[in-house]
């Protein structure tokens, strides 16, 4: 039985990955992980008084985001783990992919019309490239 | 069975990669555009297919060929040549695409445009010292321009660029200076009369007590009980919501309030399943709205305040009625722009994410509750009564919080910690490079401009304080805006008749604070907002912002510019 780790961040533009990664799991039998990256990096731009530990409600909302990906995955039968880590995407999805030794990364091809403008297609590949290179798991982008 | 070997699924794009040394492949793909890998595909179908055209090589194809080209440069280049740069993140990668054209045009207009502020601030120090200005009058405005065009632009932390613009004030002081006398511009004691201290202090003091009340879990508990209040009502909630977030704003302060809230609703919008623009955008708007009613909901709003030397009530008379006013056009925008969302709300809810939402809304620390609580009414009693002693507001919220310490006994060292020390800095930096402009004469200038322009009107100068600042907070920062536009309000006050009643200064408040809602950039909650969304795979884009924060902005500036003709 294989592993795959489903890179994601929840919202609508998710959940074609989600249930492209729940399908995947249910049909090979493999383990489904969900993770989420709580990046609070967005708020070292402004000098606005951030005295509330955001940190922390990042990852309520992660695993709040998560519990919706695998009620999705309850709802086709696959049963799905969840993990929320704090920093930045690249580093922490290497490092959860290298201590659940998982033989398939999933990461989200962007659907939203901005999201695409955002998520350039080559720039992803690139990042799964070098995702594949570092982790040695093959990397799919769905 | 393993994943390893698998070919293509469901059209799934497969990079089939050699293991290899991590780190390398980086500079590789930035350094590959995309016309090099289309010429390098064309050559190696050209002895196939020598008919076929370029236009009809697909991108997939493109991508494929990237891949093995990158795969033969990752086996045969040396370690060290090709190390993964740390802005490799999706989203933010460099593109491999990115053609060194585009890169040298970008660097080419950089210049250009270099050169031409340089041009332009020569030709600006002939014709001002022609004028009978000197040159720090130039450099003044240079700095500030900077220093405007880096915050608002995101060059860099908005500190630093107000750290950077002082350390450049006082170099042109000390060493231009000691050359050419005419460079003087502000020393360092002069420098720090421009900072209102009764600001930095009176923004320490409610930090204090924002670090300590949102450690007691009361906001996530008050917002499920709004969730519970509202019945499954997904427009009542959305209403209850934005009240809860202005009202917050008032007596906190408004990014406090979206920290704590957002979240919050992101979630519960999902549980509800209504897309959480329909409750995050119009809290955003109700943030910066209701930041306007009070002395410390807002930076413009503690700006002008202090001042003005206002008291909390003072201040609250005049600006909460205009505050609770705007509100309600602020709701019937919401409902009218999101009616298909509330209406389309889901009427089952899952109990797993209500029972989620419910575990995560409770008090934390009850006996932190009570005692911020009970300081936090004492505070308040005393911002209400502040006019009989004669306190300013920032010496109320330090004794408020001072008092909360020794009652608390927190750990000081992490106290202190919380304490958000870049806004005190911020603020510090953008006083004293805004008193290089008052000190060389700058604000004078711009002064006399709008006074001429306004001349003895009343109407016409309200109009100019309010709606200047109400455009311009939507594109650059209302902090340094309201800053900068404060000596002009008080050159105005002092020359146009019948302005004695401070009928500029509250233009000014309402112009900066209800500004800031036209677009993501106006004002830092909007920024910490779209962060947040961004966060749960929701980044609504300009123009999507632009359509409720433009909208809701020109109706409650219209509606401000009634109420201060009518009012005063």
């Amino acid at each position: 039985m294989g592993r795959i780790l489903c890179a994601t961040r929840g919202g609508e533009a998710s959940y074609h990955t989600q249930d492209a990664a729940i399908a995947l799991a249910k049909e090979q039998g493999d383990e489904l992980i969900f993770l989420y990256v709580a990046d609070s990096s967005f708020l070292n731009q402004t000098a606005a008084p951030l005295v509330v530990d955001i940190e922390s409600r990042l990852v309520k909302m992660g695993e709040f985001l998560l519990l919706m990906a695998q009620e999705r995955a309850a709802a086709q039968g696959v049963s799905a783990q969840t993990i929320v880590r704090e920093g930045k995407l690249r580093a922490e999805l290497v490092g959860a992919a290298r201590e659940l030794k998982v033989d398939l990364i999933v990461l989200g091809r962007p659907v939203d019309r901005h999201e695409q403008a955002i998520f350039d297609e080559m720039a992803l590949r690139a990042f799964a490239t070098s995702l594949q290179a570092v982790t040695g798991a093959e990397v799919r982008i769905l | 069975m393993s994943l390893k070997g698998k070919r293509h699924w469901n059209g799934a794009c497969k990079l089939p990669l050699p293991s290899c040394t991590g780190r390398r492949l980086g500079p590789i793909m930035c350094v590959l555009s995309r016309r090099t890998v289309l010429t390098l595909l064309m050559k190696l179908e050209a002895t196939n297919r020598p008919h076929e055209s370029v236009g009809r090589l697909d991108r997939e194809r493109i991508c494929d060929t990237m891949a093995s080209i990158v795969r033969l440069v990752v086996q045969t280049a040396p370690e060290g040549l090709t190390t993964l740069p740390a802005r490799s993140e999706v989203g933010v990668a460099h593109s491999a695409g990115e053609s060194t054209v585009r890169k040298t045009v970008l660097y080419g207009l950089g210049v250009v445009g270099i050169l031409c502020l340089l041009l332009g601030l020569w030709w600006l120090l002939g014709y001002f010292t022609e004028e009978g200005y000197g040159p720090s009058f130039v450099l003044s405005i240079g700095i500030f321009l900077v220093v405007f065009a880096a915050i608002s632009l995101r060059w860099m932390h908005e500190t630093a660029a107000a750290l950077l613009g002082v350390v450049a004030i006082w170099l042109v002081h000390y060493v231009g200076g000691a050359f050419f006398p005419a460079l003087h511009m502000l020393d360092f004691e002069t420098s720090m009369l421009f900072v209102d201290w009764d600001v930095i202090f009176l923004i320490l003091g409610m930090m204090i007590f924002m670090a300590m009340f949102s450690e007691t879990g009361i906001f996530n508990w008050m917002a499920f009980r709004v969730f519970r209040l509202a019945r499954g009502n997904a427009w009542l909630l959305g209403m209850f919501l934005v009240l809860l977030s202005g009202l917050v704003s008032a007596f906190l302060n408004n990014v406090t309030a979206i920290l704590l809230f957002v979240p919050l609703s992101i979630e519960i919008a999902q549980t509800v399943g209504i897309h959480p623009f329909a409750y995050v955008i119009p809290e955003v708007l109700a943030a910066n709205i209701g930041g306007a009613a009070t002395i410390i909901g807002d930076p413009p709003s503690t700006v002008v305040g202090s001042h003005l030397g206002l008291s909390f009530v003072e201040y609250m008379v005049n600006m909460a009625p205009i505050a609770i006013l705007c509100m309600v056009p602020l709701l019937v925008v919401t409902t009218l722009l999101y009616r298909r969302e509330f209406a389309g709300a889901r009427e089952r809810l899952s109990p797993a994410l209500v029972a989620r939402l419910e575990a995560d809304a409770h008090v934390t620390d009850r006996t932190l509750l009570v005692r911020t609580s009970v300081i936090g009414l004492g505070t308040l009693g005393l911002f209400l009564a502040g006019d009989v002693f004669g306190m300013p507001p920032s010496v109320i919220a330090l004794t408020g919080a001072v008092i909360l310490i020794a009652w608390v006994q927190p750990d000081m060292q992490r106290m202190l910690r919380e304490v958000d020390w870049t806004t005190l800095f911020f603020f510090i930096g953008i006083f004293i490079v805004v008193g290089g402009l008052e000190d060389s004469g700058v604000i004078s200038w711009i002064a006399g401009i709008i006074g001429d322009l306004a001349g003895d009107s009343l109407t016409l100068g309200t109009i100019l304080m309010l709606w200047i600042p109400g455009l311009a907070s939507g594109i650059v920062d209302n902090i340094p805006f309201t800053v900068a536009t404060l000596p002009i309000a008080d050159y105005l006050t002092a020359t146009i008749p019948g302005a004695e009643n401070g009928i500029l200064y509250w233009a000014l408040i309402l112009g900066a604070d209800l500004g800031g809602n036209a677009t993501y950039l106006g004002s830092a909650p909007n920024i910490v907002a779209v962060g947040l969304l961004a966060q749960a795979g929701y980044r609504p884009s300009f123009g999507r912002f632009m359509r409720d924060g433009a909208t809701v902005t020109v109706v409650t500036l219209v509606l401000a510019t009634l109420w201060l003709l009518v009012r005063y």
